[in-house]
């Protein structure tokens, strides 16, 4: 199985944060959606950012990478400003965004073609990736179906792997595992673990607690737009289980069994 | 153990459909602008419909009752056959499928759905303005053809619900595959483009139809359910009271029947709700060796990122059923526009160059068409100058095809010149290249989200005249830029024909680079407002 996975990290680059968010603020006509946040990802880590629906985490990806503008704020991939510097910050960095289409009226062979020569690579070299990835990924080489079709599994995997085409050196997932049944999640996180101990670095958005769990070595929880908590997920957790600490910092409440008894 | 579902009476689905109304229009002015619009043009065709319903009365001119009713009555009819295509989706608060998963009889179902349909403005008006017939019935025939006449507008009211509820509920189930969908949209265009020539067509046919055979078609058409509800009164003022029972057991059944095929037809539609996405789109695996590169790319296509932006594109206005919807348009009136004029006043030349105007508005909101997919373009940090140019070229792929075509034809049809043919293809490239150089600005400045492609018959609601006014205002700039080489063409005479084309082509391509220039620089400083307006909320 073939992975293109990215080099090393460059000497004299040592301790530049992959992703460095400085104050980002947005505001949604009266909503503060994310206020004042910062946040530092150490570059080779992991990072899940964890929050409940509406916590802010789409928002806070989407002007990381340069969806979205902030209102307020700064953000830093591998050391370039995405607002400043977007063309050396976006090619370094592999994207997959949430709730937002795809030119799903392509098949999947052409949409990561597009992807690959929208990146300037070389057509043999796209050519040669694309099919790695559809075997891989399991999305046939000859698949002529077109991504709208697709089930949403399929339309997350296709998502990746154009996010992954360019060999990125920082990947911004945002709900990777969302829709995807197990066989292909553990494939997913078996191709991520692989590229993050090739020297990448991994920012994805979760709401399902084991995956985070599982796969982290950082983690950061939101909350209404105001990031709760970031760290190690050893010293995030504790000696608690995560699911403890992220309900006690959202703040959600534990059945007591006094409630719905007539259940 | 099974609970055995309580009768339910239909008065919760009417208590469900104004409180449906009512939470629409809380806190929208917009909704509850639209909503009393709505309402006074209603009230307003009911009164007018009153009005053209009860004047054959007044005139106390049975016979022209006799061939206004049945034709009115087969229209109205038609109307709420067509009212649920058009408004398909729109107003989706009474779909089956929400009724799915409770427990509900079907005939409670039926019954309450079609109350909540009677409730409605359309059904209202609908009553008030058949009430002119019975006005009618009234004056010429006394108060037994008016009781008839009631009965039947009261028939004829069960009989248009039954056709919408009947229709809605069988496209609901209809169009639950994609290709399906798009297959609507794309018939939709063809119908709404040769309306203008089917009108013409119409007009030429009534012309040399003659008084008494109109007579005898309103007279069968008395006779078919969708007429016969509203001649019953003039069968009494006949002395044809025969008929009456006849008649309104003609309409009976047919509603019957339609009840019948939509309770069928219910029943799918809740179903499909649970298995829609089981059904799996063709997998067509065709291996013919070639790479992803080769399949996104045609063979003539630099390998680069404007090959890849271009084909995308070029793809994009042949897969994108509404972005093949307005190429079809454009087919035809382009082909269309100069013909009329052929037959007629000579003013072909003036008309080709509207086809020049009109052909860059499919640009007009050329980001809205693929909506959130932009974020690619975005992520990729795609530079706005070679994001224009790759959309004006896939465009001018199709267009200057079809402009070339429109001077052929201008040529040898209208004016019967031939020798014509390239200055004429020269001033409609200027046209058009004026009109890229103001739509592309305007497709920046002025993107918005277009709905969601899942309901075919969308096409226009999201669009209002605010959203129109610039690309129409680009469309008349377009003629007011291109104004030189039209003077031109009128002043130069002879020396014109030689000249037409490269002057033609050069001033359009010069109007082009420009705006293409400010547009690139324009879309460089606003990218991420760009992916947000066109963003479906």
């Amino acid at each position: 199985m073939y992975m293109s996975i990215p080099a090393q990290r460059l000497p004299g680059e040592g301790g530049t944060a992959a992703m460095s968010l400085r104050g980002l603020v947005k505001r949604f006509d009266a909503r503060l959606a994310v206020s004042d946040l910062s946040l530092d990802v150490p570059a080779g880590s992991f990072y899940g950012l964890l929050g409940p629906n509406g916590a802010g985490k789409t928002t806070t990806l989407s002007m990381a990478v340069g969806l979205l503008r902030p209102d307020a704020g700064q953000a830093l991939l591998l050391g370039y400003d995405v607002w400043q510097s977007p063309a050396e910050a976006k090619s370094l960095v592999g994207v997959l965004p949430d709730g937002v289409r795809m030119f799903d009226r392509l098949s999947g062979p052409e949409l990561l073609a597009y992807h690959g020569l929208l990146r300037a690579m070389p057509a043999e070299v796209v050519d040669q990736r694309s099919r790695d990835l559809l075997d891989v990924l399991e999305l046939g080489v000859d698949n002529r179906t077109l991504v709208v079709d697709y089930s949403a599994g399929m339309k997350k995997k296709i998502g990746l792997a154009c996010a992954l085409l360019h060999a990125p050196r920082l990947l911004v997932l945002d709900e990777p595992f969302e829709a995807v049944d197990p066989v292909s999640a553990a494939l997913i996180r078996d191709i991520l673990q692989r590229y993050v101990s090739g020297g990448g670095t991994v920012v994805f958005s979760s709401h399902v607690l084991e995956v985070v769990e599982r796969l982290c070595s950082h983690v950061a929880i939101m909350s209404d737009g105001v990031l709760r908590m970031h760290g190690p997920l050893a010293t995030i957790r504790g000696d608690r289980s995560l699911q403890d600490v992220f309900v006690q910092v959202v703040g959600g409440r534990v059945a007591t069994g006094s409630e719905l008894a007539w259940l | 153990m099974a609970v055995t579902p309580a009768p339910v009476s239909i008065w919760p689905f009417v208590r469900l459909k104004l409180r449906i109304t009512r939470n629409g229009l809380r806190g929208r002015p917009a909704r509850i602008a639209m909503f009393v619009l709505g309402a006074v043009t209603a009230g307003l065709l009911a009164i007018f419909g009153y009005a053209a319903f009860a004047t054959p009365g007044l005139l106390d001119s049975a016979r022209s009752a006799e061939v206004l009713f049945p034709f009115a009555g087969a229209a109205l009819v038609f109307g709420w056959f067509l009212m649920p295509l058009l408004f398909f989706g729109i107003d989706d608060s009474l779909d089956p499928a929400q009724f799915a998963l409770l427990p509900l009889a079907r005939r409670t179902l039926l019954g309450g759905l079609a109350v909540a349909a009677l409730i409605g403005l359309p059904a209202l008006a609908t009553l008030a303005a058949t009430a002119g017939m019975v006005d009618t019935a009234a004056r010429l025939g006394g108060p037994g053809a008016a009781l008839a006449q009631l009965c039947g507008i009261v028939c004829g009211l069960l009989l248009c619900v039954a056709v919408s509820r009947a229709v809605t509920s069988a496209f609901a189930t209809a169009l639950r595959s994609r290709r399906a969908r798009d297959l609507a949209t794309i018939l939709l265009a063809v119908v709404a483009a040769s309306l203008g020539p089917a009108q013409l067509l119409l007009l030429g046919l009534l012309n040399q139809a003659n008084w008494s055979s109109v007579e005898l078609i309103a007279e069968v058409a008395g006779w078919t359910p969708v007429g016969a509800p509203y001649t019953v009164g003039l069968d009494v003022v006949a002395g044809r009271a025969w008929a009456v029972p006849v008649k309104l057991l003609i309409v009976l059944v047919s509603v019957g029947g339609l009840l019948w095929w939509w309770s069928r037809t219910l029943e799918r539609a809740m179903a499909g709700a649970a298995t829609a996405g089981s059904r799996r789109g063709s997998t067509a695996t065709r291996s013919d060796g070639r790479g992803p590169v080769d399949q996104l790319l045609f063979r003539w296509s630099p390998r680069s990122r404007f090959g890849a932006l271009m084909a995308r594109e070029t793809r994009y206005w042949w897969r994108e059923t509404r972005r093949r919807a307005a190429l079809i348009t454009l087919a035809v009136a382009g082909v269309f526009l100069p013909l009329t004029s052929a037959f007629g006043s000579g003013g072909a030349r003036g008309l080709a160059v509207v086809v020049g105007a009109i052909a860059p508005i499919g640009l007009a909101n050329q980001f809205g068409y693929e909506g959130s997919a932009y974020a690619t373009n975005l992520a990729t940090g795609i530079p706005g100058r070679l994001e224009v140019h790759s959309r004006a070229a896939a465009h001018a792929l199709f267009t200057v095809p079809l402009l070339l075509l429109v001077a052929v034809v201008t040529g040898l049809l209208a004016g019967g010149r031939p020798e014509s043919i390239p200055a004429q293809f020269g001033t409609l490239l200027a046209t058009y290249g004026v009109g890229l150089a103001l739509v592309l600005p305007v497709s920046v400045r002025a993107a918005y989200a277009l709905p969601d492609p899942t309901t075919p018959f969308a096409l226009s609601s999201g669009g209002g005249l605010g959203k129109a006014l610039p690309s129409l205002g680009a469309m008349v700039g377009a003629i007011l830029g291109a104004l030189p080489v039209l003077l031109a063409g009128g002043l130069l005479g002879p020396v014109w024909l030689w000249i037409g084309l490269p002057i033609g082509l050069a001033y359009g391509l010069a109007a082009y680079a420009l705006g293409a220039r400010l547009a690139g620089g324009l879309l460089d400083r606003r990218m991420p407002e760009v992916l947000a307006a066109v963003t479906a909320r």
